[in-house]
């Protein structure tokens, strides 16, 4: 496939294109689920094709196909040609891509068992396992229960026109717990998961009885809880829900593609401050073993570690090999693609906050009456407004400086850049999110991760239902 | 079958898109994909498999079938599963293809998106504009060992425009899109100015106090709190017991001006169909009806579980409703708004329920302060919370006029009160 790939690039240059990129990407999957106590859905599948991209005169095109003889890469870059020349009609910065030094690699992800070699009934035996502790915790107040395990080994092999000849495999691994516990007419969900890189010596790494005891218990003591208040309060947010918050307030607007389409709030504060001195933030696309890691983007960069706010100043944004062209900038590895069928766009990897020097009980003291917010569930962030939401699965209050009562699910919103510069309390305990999240873009979905410290914030809308 | 399965299911699709991205009122790239995929489900005492490939090779067809009945032989037994269902006649539906489309050609979907770019920018020029336009076309088919056999070819042809406008630190920002299944319903024409001129409503948005306000929810914000109910009268979410819905069927959940139907056979609609995934008929069905509870949406699996007819709403593995509308009620959304002396509107996304806890927590993202019967100015920096039955029974009034878009009736409706969480 790797010579296809190169013939591509060869061909396409001769079709007068200034750059292109061919990738071929193919993989293979396992996803296993049990709920109430059965097998539930025991799914595999398989997946295989070649996108190629191609600069022409000043404009992109893209062309995907899932039949990959040379006959058909051969119709698929006619067609990514004429989808060029059809992106011409109306060019007003001709797109550009920077020189990188082109690297040549064959490179496999962590991976000490391939879990392609491991049997399915072996894996249901961790389902089981996650199952039955979350049931331990709920017993008679069990609703419904559901366990997973999935795993994923994909191959990409990335060829373009400046030489780049990259054949990387990627192994991920993913298993949790969501149970829903009823007492009465109240229902709470408990969740918990992991996710890594890797093949199947993660479930060795989690142990999953203790994975699926957390979600029981977190849905037990949700049965409890009380609804959340309603109104402007001091937050203070777990790690947990950090690396969700930093994703969405901060990553997505620090998206090179975001600041060059005019589309993000940070479009000219470089090296201005936009935060709190107490905020750093990077990154971080070489943390071990970490969900959104990699070894090289889907444009053949290397992964690498990008500040992108420093004490509070704006440092840097996540570039592709366009986005660094347009701003005369080095591309840091942020180029990547879903699949065969998308081509590469600016994305994040492992978002984080750096830890300071306090402790919770420091962030605490001080507040008469606030939140402590945890279980980051999901974000959203409208960039070029500056306004973003954040799902807590749930949260604690804080009374006269003390953790207090817990609280049910809740969303927060503000301004990004308010939040941001009314963080006023970090701790040195720094925690990394376990989700496996999956980031949506341009109707793309790649694997990302984050997390930070504990963060105080001045404070923050808090979407409850309870006045106070 | 002869790799032991009991019953078996076999779906194919293939198809081919265009699509052209705009930045900043250029083109940013155009695409085409192609695509193809097979997908097997097995079922051996109950128990199900499922495997999928994307390529259109027997060799791996032949393979994943046989992976399919090795993961259902590795299921655990289900009593619960009795058969999948049978050959049924089925319903036709006017306008789910259309050849023009198929046919058209890349410049033609671009000068649309261009079109509606120029007229976000006569509209406001210093306005940042984005958005695209796409089309799809293909055939998918599905065949079962019951001897289901059914062929279906899809179309859609779609523009979108999103327009930012900044003015110092203010920015206001707002969409429109056109969709059709079959070119007459493709309306493009006007969308750019619609985007442009909501941009531009969302200027200088201001921060307001906490309180309990009544509501006013747009066609577009509206829209999301009759279709929760839809997809949250889920069968299946019922019988695992994780629904708020558990024990409501035949109970009113909102007031008589309620009434919730499900139509997936209405002409060009943008989920209409002939059948569900299941190969079921389609069948329009009254999910509430004067403001009470009468059905869960069931597919072949739920509904031999509870012992209740089929209503044809299987979507893939799961249950999933088609084009949802509302009664209409009888008067204007402006003598709505006009009764309101201190309110909210909101345009677009209103309060959806978490489908366990029926609580909802949501953010004010494009809201507008009603002062004195009119809409006064944009709210930033607010957020919706309640419990959804409780809110629900504060519906007071539905309007008589609306949005219409394929399959889509979409009315303002009001509500006597909504928790906000602003900024006093």
């Amino acid at each position: 496939m790797r010579d296809a790939l190169r013939w591509v690039c060869e061909a396409a240059k001769g079709a007068g294109a200034a750059f292109a990129d061919a990738r071929a990407v193919d993989s293979t999957h396992t996803n296993l689920r049990r709920q109430d106590g059965k097998t539930d859905r025991l799914r595999q599948g398989t997946s295989l094709g070649v996108g190629i991209r191609v600069l022409l005169e000043g404009a992109w095109g893209f062309a995907s196909t899932n039949e990959t003889s040379r006959d058909d890469l051969k119709r698929c870059l006619e067609a990514a040609v004429d989808m060029a020349k059809a992106s011409q009609a109306r060019v007003e910065e001709p797109g550009v891509v920077a020189a990188l030094d082109a690297h040549a690699d064959e490179y496999a992800g962590p991976c000490e068992v391939d879990p392609r070699s491991v049997a399915v009934e072996r894996k249901m035996e961790v389902v089981n396992a996650l199952e039955a502790a979350a049931l331990a915790q709920t017993q008679e107040r069990t609703a419904n229960s559901f366990a997973w395990y999935g795993d994923e080994v994909t191959r990409e092999i990335v060829c373009n026109t400046q030489g780049a000849d990259i054949d990387q495999t990627v192994t991920r691994t993913r298993l949790g717990a969501r149970v829903t516990a009823v007492e009465g007419e109240v229902r709470q969900n408990g969740v918990e998961h992991e996710s890594s890189l890797g093949g199947f010596e993660v479930i060795e790494r989690v142990e999953p009885t203790k994975l699926g005891g957390k979600a029981g218990g977190i849905a037990v003591m949700l049965l409890g809880a009380a609804r959340a208040p309603s109104g402007k309060f001091p937050v203070i947010l777990h790690p947990s829900i950090v690396g969700v918050f930093i994703h969405e307030a901060l990553g997505h607007n620090a998206e090179a593609d975001h600041i060059i389409s005019g589309d993000s709030i940070l479009e000219g504060k470089f090296g201005t401050p936009v935060a709190s001195e107490l905020v750093t933030v990077v990154d971080d696309a070489t943390i071990p073993l970490s969900w959104g890691s990699y070894q090289y983007d889907s444009e053949g960069t290397p992964g690498q570690r990008r500040m992108l706010i420093e004490n509070g100043v704006l440092k840097g944004y996540m570039h592709s090999l366009e986005t660094a062209a347009k701003l005369g900038l080095e591309p840091n590895g942020s180029g990547r693609a879903d699949g065969y069928a998308s081509r590469p766009i600016v994305r994040m990897s492992n978002t984080i906050v750096l830890p300071g020097a306090s402790t919770l009980e420091d962030l605490a003291q001080g507040i008469d009456l606030g939140v402590l917010l945890e279980g980051g569930e999901w974000g959203y962030v409208m960039t070029a407004k500056g306004q973003y939401t954040c799902h807590a699965g749930r949260g604690r209050m804080i009374r006269n400086g003390q953790i207090a009562e817990p609280l049910r699910d809740v969303s927060v919103a503000g301004m990004i850049l308010d939040t941001l510069a009314n963080v006023d309390g970090v701790t040195e305990a720094f925690e990394m999110l376990t989700m496996g999240g999956m980031c949506g873009k341009s109707g793309q979905s790649m694997p990302t991760n984050g997390g930070g410290p504990y963060l105080r914030v001045k404070e923050l809308i808090v979407g409850g239902q309870e006045r106070v | 079958m002869a790799a032991g399965a009991e019953f078996a299911q076999v779906s194919a699709s293939r198809g081919r898109s265009f699509s052209v991205s705009l930045e900043k009122g250029a083109i940013e790239t155009s695409q085409q994909r192609e695509s193809s995929g097979v997908s097997v489900r097995a079922y051996h005492r109950g128990g199900v498999g499922s495997t999928s490939v994307n390529v259109l090779d027997w060799g791996r067809i032949e393979a994943a079938a046989h992976a399919a009945v090795a993961l259902a032989k590795q299921s655990d037994p289900d009593p619960d599963f009795v058969a999948l269902p049978g050959p049924q006649p089925l319903p036709e539906v006017e306008g789910l293809f259309d050849e023009r489309i198929a046919g058209l050609a890349a410049s033609q979907v671009i000068g649309w998106a261009l079109a509606a770019t120029d007229e976000a920018l006569a509209a406001a020029p210093e306005a940042i504009v984005s958005g695209g336009a796409s089309f799809g076309v293909g055939d998918s088919a599905m065949a079962s060992s019951t001897g289901v056999q059914v062929s279906t070819p899809y179309s859609g042809l779609s523009c979108y425009i999103r327009a930012v406008v900044r003015r110092g630190d203010s920015v206001g920002t707002w969409f429109e899109h056109a969709y059709g299944r079959v070119m007459e319903d493709f309306r493009p024409e006007g969308i750019g100015k619609v985007a442009a001129e909501g941009a531009l409503e969302y200027l200088d948005a201001r921060d307001i106090p906490s309180g309990d306000y009544p509501l006013v929810l747009g066609p577009q914000a509206a829209d999301s709190v009759y279709y929760a109910i839809a997809a949250q009268a889920n069968a299946e979410d019922v019988q695992r017991r994780r629904s708020y819905l558990i024990g409501k069927r035949g109970q009113r959940i909102a007031p008589e001006t309620l009434t919730i139907t499900d139509d997936p056979l209405i002409p060009r609609g943008r989920s209409s169909s002939r059948c569900d995934s299941d190969g079921v008929p389609r069948r329009p069905l009254t999910i509430v009806e004067d403001g009470v509870l009468l059905t869960y949406l069931h597919n072949a699996y739920t509904a031999n579980k509870a012992g209740e007819p089929n209503t044809g709403h299987a979507a893939g593995d799961g249950i999933g409703p088609t084009n949802v509308n509302v009664r209409l009620g009888s008067r204007p959304a402006k003598e709505l708004i006009a009764e309101i002396d201190d309110g909210i509107y909101l345009a677009s996304g209103g309060p959806s329920p978490d489908g366990t806890t029926g609580d909802f927590s949501s953010t004010v993202d494009f809201g507008f302060k009603i002062e004195r019967g009119e809409i006064a100015y944009p709210i930033r920096n607010a957020a919706l919370g309640g419990s959804f039955l409780e809110f629900l029974q504060g519906l007071d009034a539905i309007s008589s006029d609306y949005r219409e878009e394929p399959g889509a009736r979409m009315p303002t409706m009001r509500f006597t009160s909504v928790r906000l969480a602003g900024s006093g």
